[in-house]
């Protein structure tokens, strides 16, 4: 009797890691989508309406994902307020915080974070345009996380589940 | 001006030789930075210089020098790292920042095929004027301005850094809250270089009065026709006329039933009829009061004021 609730434990414990990882895969998609959101929308209101970096930052506060949201409260909080510190600290700072716990890839919070690499033009149509290459890689890497989603959440349900089942023939 | 506002304007690297100095400056009324050049501040009318330990000091020789880096770190962090946002203004050589205090520039002019200025590189000098918002700087200029309670189109004379825009936005708010000459009315201010209110997102930083609506970063002339048609304002206020089309515009306003006040360089009335755009307006009798004013020890002092006909209500 021990044994089967054991097994079953042993099964229920692995699917549900495989649930997570399936879960943290559609959450990173769902997170690269609401990046480059934010992206385009920073490039409309630069293009559009000539905002100014802190103030785009305000303007995103309330219109983004609650999680991004004292991100960039704060960052436009230390621009105005703050000791002077240029905006590509306190943009990598913040924005390091923030993306640290996202289920994200390193070299896709590397994207974010350098976004204001490509400031300094004096021009709103080509200054929008320089995050149009942020905006590149993370589509291109959304677009194949999208393709690849299906297949892959199968394949680690179908591991998980042998996973258990190895687990727990080694411990019988 | 709030030392905490004064060290905003310099990037974190740069504060700490400016701390000191914005601790002994009560009455700062502009920075000068020119590359390769000991830093000038005018304080209470007079030049002083800042050493390297954010000493005020007289000498020349021992004023601390800024380079050309810092000039464009500084432009950039006065820029909110957003030069994209202050295109327009930098083509105009100038920009005015939070709190209405304007950095006036000049460098390298890149010019279009039309000749019109597409941009200013390697700017390497820089002028930052304070703007002092100072309560009950009309006082002595608003028993003028009003005529059996009614407010009168009025021009404010002096030359640069007169304190015309200070008295302008002192006068502004009397006339928008009302005084003991007439009652509060309707103010639309048309401010196309955010001076007199200081604008930041919209909200004015300075005190312009409880009526007074403000069209920010828009130019005089359309400016004033879209305040006439959109907010009904009593008075328009307009800051430093300076072209035939304001002109024109100020006639349409008049003709609207709105009264105006106004400012403009010079240094005299007779200075401003001699200058083409206004010998006319002048002719006509558009303004009922014409206001000079000059600084004198550091402080905007009025000269005269004088009627339609020229002739000095008071001297």
């Amino acid at each position: 009797m021990y044994k089967i609730v054991g097994i079953f434990c042993i099964l229920a414990g692995c699917m549900g890691l495989g649930r997570l990882k399936v879960r943290q895969e559609k959450e990173r998609i769902r997170h690269l989508r609401e990046l480059i959101r934010i992206i385009r929308r920073m490039q409309d209101e630069i293009s559009y309406g000539k905002h100014t970096l802190p103030e785009i930052c305000l303007i995103l506060a309330d219109n983004v994902d609650d999680c991004y949201s004292p991100c960039f409260r704060e960052i436009h909080r230390q621009m105005l307020e703050g000791d002077g510190t240029g905006l590509k600290e306190v943009w990598g700072e913040q924005m390091g915080v923030c993306l640290q716990n996202l289920p994200l890839q390193e070299d896709e919070r590397e994207i974010i974070r350098q976004l204001p690499a490509c400031l300094g033009l004096q021009e709103e149509t080509r200054q929008a345009l320089g995050f149009e290459q942020a905006v590149r890689l993370l589509s291109g890497k959304c677009q194949k996380a999208e393709e690849t989603y299906e297949n892959k959440s199968k394949m680690i349900g179908s591991v998980s589940i042998l996973a258990g089942l190895l687990l727990s023939i080694l411990l019988l | 001006m709030r030392r905490e506002e004064l060290l905003r304007m310099f990037p974190e690297k740069m504060r700490h030789r400016w701390q000191g100095m914005a601790d002994l400056c009560d009455n700062l009324q502009e920075l000068r930075f020119r590359a390769g050049q000991p830093v000038i501040v005018v304080d209470g009318g007079r030049e002083k210089y800042v050493d390297l330990e954010g000493r005020i000091v007289d000498r020349q020789d021992a004023g601390a020098r800024i380079t050309g880096q810092e000039i464009e770190e500084m432009i950039q962090h006065l820029c909110q790292y957003s030069l994209y946002a202050f295109a327009d203004e930098i083509r105009q050589g100038f920009l005015t920042i939070q709190g209405g205090h304007r950095v006036g520039m000049a460098g390298q002019v890149i010019l279009e095929d039309t000749g019109r200025i597409r941009n200013i590189k390697y700017i390497r000098y820089l002028n930052i004027r304070i703007a002092n918002q100072i309560k009950g700087a009309a006082d002595p200029v608003l028993p003028f301005l009003y005529e059996e309670g009614r407010v009168c189109n009025t021009l404010l004379i002096s030359p640069p850094g007169g304190g015309k825009t200070t008295m302008l936005r002192d006068i502004i708010r009397q006339i928008s809250d009302g005084t003991v000459y007439g009652q509060g009315v309707n103010v639309g201010v048309v401010d196309e270089r955010s001076e007199i209110a200081g604008s930041y997102m919209g909200i004015p930083q300075n005190d312009v009065g409880s009526r007074t609506d403000v069209l920010d970063g828009c130019p005089k002339a359309e400016g004033m026709m879209m305040l006439i048609r959109s907010m009904a304002p009593q008075v328009i206020a307009v800051d430093e006329l300076g072209s035939s089309r304001d002109m024109e515009a100020l006639r349409m306003a008049c003709g609207c039933g709105c009264k105006l006040m106004a400012t403009i360089h010079g240094s005299s009335l007779s200075e401003i009829q001699n200058k083409k755009y206004m010998r006319y307006v002048i002719e006509e009798g558009l303004f009922d009061r014409y206001v000079v004013l000059k600084r004198a020890n550091g402080r905007c002092v009025m000269e005269g004021v004088y009627d339609r006909e020229g002739k000095p209500c008071i001297r």
